[in-house]
């Protein structure tokens, strides 16, 4: 199994430079870098993280072609590819409906999500392929629409952690295709402690949130959130959550999109996440909230196999 | 007046890997990197190459066109090269060659407006505030989170005396590029437009960048016509006559450039023409010619492309010969 940690873009450049050193020399796989409209570019963050290490993967993403051309996408990871070798990878997905919607783009007004993602993608891997170079494509997926075209890319990433929503994408992401991709994984906020600390379990349940309000409809309505997160989806229609809305929000739901363990239960959860199939874990933020927490993890981990 | 070398996102990473390695032992002031709009290397990722690697020269993006991109991607990569280099990393905007952006399928119907919106617009995203809107820059209600305000200068690549003034009034530096008349010309505009807003001239910065290449043989002189084949076939009208360019000349060349090439255009390339668009000479003699810009007023001359035929060695050679002078 595979084994990630998604570094915060809104952290500085030098401490997202020294998070990654400390991953790296702890012996993670992966380090994600997200992109969102409002926070650092994520390819000079990446370039940073790149500078500061020698071999650790580097996922940019999830990264929006909706936001990007796929000539912008695939034209940092040429440039890092030949600076700090191959080992820079890519996760696709649509993105945060609210960013995107600030800076011009309306993935509510957008036709064919799907296509567009797979016609991107191709147009990346052309990119790549014509500079002599090649790299992994995940995409980055939640609901029926895209799973269902999950298995064209190299890897998915799915939203959520716990175990019956992710049975439930792998049996849609079969069904489609009859095929699964080579690599799946989750990307899911994460809170693994040896002393737990409530500040940081509060980032968590506001990080989860954020993944809950977001869900497709489609998800919400399968695993029946839709009624329970009506009230809470109301008053986030402003866009900010804050507490208010937080507290509206039942606790098995943020539970269902995030990963919450002391040390001592990683493992029995990474032995259930394999025995489903899952064979890629991005740990997201908050667990990249400190080098503490980012050492905490890797304690855990080397308690269970890999 | 201080020197610096230019690179473009046509270089390859090795060049870049090598001048981030060397720039700051070579006394040199800085580096700006071109986009190449479509070609190989990305401009943000190749600045932040260098910043990274180097501590003590100023790193500048010289230009990059906001309209090929959301103008929230150069707000928050600026922001990002920013916080690397410790206030060494300067911003260069211009419009893009319109041939470029037409084959991006962009189109900027009103290239002065669009320019100052965004100006205006990155400037309030650097500044921190908690939400920006600006419907023609499809901005609504955004919320940079960078971390902190952002200081970067900003400097112009731009042609023609409406967008010259733009950059006199709104930008930190202009980046100009062509003959010595019509530089002299820009700098004297820009100085007026300044004076008649009431803003001095202090701290305002005047760079040279022209294609420059060191002659060591007849070969070195034959780049040197193809890199001014294409750029003449480029100009406009307007600055070739301010330069006292015959236009006949230029059009025989931008005829030959349609149908065969660079290379053969090169064969009608006068000497004079090569003077005009080009500084070209022994390592001494380009010093020679970039200090004789000073008493026009500019600050900063920029060394390359297309260098020479070594590309490395005349970096070095120009570099040590400016140490000399």
């Amino acid at each position: 199994m595979q084994l990630g940690l998604n570094l915060n873009i809104n952290d500085a450049i030098p401490e997202t430079m020294a998070k990654s050193r400390e991953a790296e020399r702890l012996g993670l796989d992966y380090i994600w870098i997200s992109d969102l409209p409002s926070q650092r570019y994520a390819p000079v963050v990446a370039s940073a993280a790149a500078s500061a290490t020698e071999r650790i993967r580097i996922g940019f993403g999830l990264i929006s072609p909706f936001l990007h051309t796929p000539q912008q996408l695939a034209s940092p990871l040429t440039t890092l590819m030949e600076a700090y070798g191959e080992r820079f990878e890519l996760c696709i997905g649509p993105g945060d409906r609210d960013q995107l919607r600030r800076v011009g783009v309306d993935l509510d007004r957008t036709e064919g999500i799907p296509t567009h993602l797979l016609k991107a993608k191709d147009k990346i891997q052309g990119s790549l392929r014509d500079r002599g170079f090649g790299c992994k494509i995940w995409l980055g997926a939640q609901g029926p629409k895209l799973l269902e075209i999950a298995s064209s890319f190299d890897g998915v990433l799915l939203n959520y952690s716990s175990p019956r929503m992710i049975e439930w994408a792998l049996r849609i992401i079969r069904k489609a295709k009859g095929e699964m991709p080579e690599r799946v994984g989750i990307f899911a906020p994460s809170y693994v402690y040896k002393s737990f600390r409530p500040e940081i379990h509060r980032i968590l349940q506001y990080a989860s949130a954020t993944v809950a309000l977001g869900a497709s409809r489609s998800v919400l309505e399968q695993f029946s959130f839709s009624e329970m997160l009506e009230p809470a989806l109301k008053k986030f229609a402003s866009g900010t959550l804050e507490s208010s809305v937080l507290k509206l929000i039942p606790s098995m739901v943020i539970e269902e999109f995030s990963i919450l363990k002391c040390q001592h239960d990683l493992p029995t959860y990474l032995d259930e996440l394999r025995r489903l199939g899952i064979d890629h874990v991005v740990f997201a933020y908050p667990q990249g909230y400190s080098i503490e927490t980012i050492r905490e993890l890797a304690e855990a981990l080397s308690r269970g196999m890999r | 007046m201080d020197l610096s070398v230019g690179l473009t996102t046509s270089s390859s990473v090795e060049m870049v890997k090598w001048f981030a390695h060397n720039a700051d032992g070579l006394g040199l002031r800085g580096v700006w990197i071109g986009e190449d709009i479509g070609r190989p290397q990305e401009i943000f990722t190749v600045t932040s190459l260098i910043l990274l690697e180097t501590k003590r020269v100023n790193v500048g993006i010289g230009v990059a066109s906001p309209f090929i991109r959301n103008i929230t991607t150069v707000a928050r990569a600026a922001a990002a090269l920013s916080e690397i280099s410790s206030g060494r990393f300067r911003l260069g905007l211009g419009v893009g060659g319109l041939q470029d952006l037409a084959s991006m399928g962009v189109q900027v119907e009103k290239p002065l407006e669009s320019m100052r919106r965004t100006l205006q617009t990155l400037r309030s995203i650097w500044r921190g505030e908690t939400s920006v809107t600006d419907k023609e820059l499809r901005l609504e209600n955004y919320k940079p989170q960078y971390g902190h305000p952002v200081d970067t200068p900003v400097f112009m690549g731009v042609r023609g005396p409406k967008l010259l003034s733009l950059a006199a009034e709104l930008a930190d530096g202009v980046i100009l590029s062509g003959p010595r008349e019509y530089v002299k010309e820009s700098i004297e505009l820009i100085r007026e437009r300044r004076l008649a807003a009431g803003l001095t001239e202090r701290g305002f910065s005047f760079v040279l960048w022209v294609p420059t290449i060191m002659l060591s043989d007849e070969r070195d002189l034959e780049l040197a016509k193809k890199v001014v084949a294409v750029v003449v076939a480029d100009t406009p009208d307007r600055l070739l006559e301010t330069a006292g360019v015959s236009t006949d000349e230029v059009n025989t060349i931008r005829a030959i450039m349609r149908g065969s090439g660079a290379k053969e255009a090169a064969r009608n390339v006068s000497d004079k023409l090569v003077d005009e668009f080009c500084i070209s000479g022994d390592a001494e003699r380009i010093c020679e010619i970039f200090r004789s810009y000073s008493s026009l007023g500019i600050n900063e001359a920029v060394f390359g492309p297309p260098y020479g035929r070594n590309p490395k060695d005349a970096i070095q050679q120009v570099a040590k010969a400016w140490g000399r002078t």
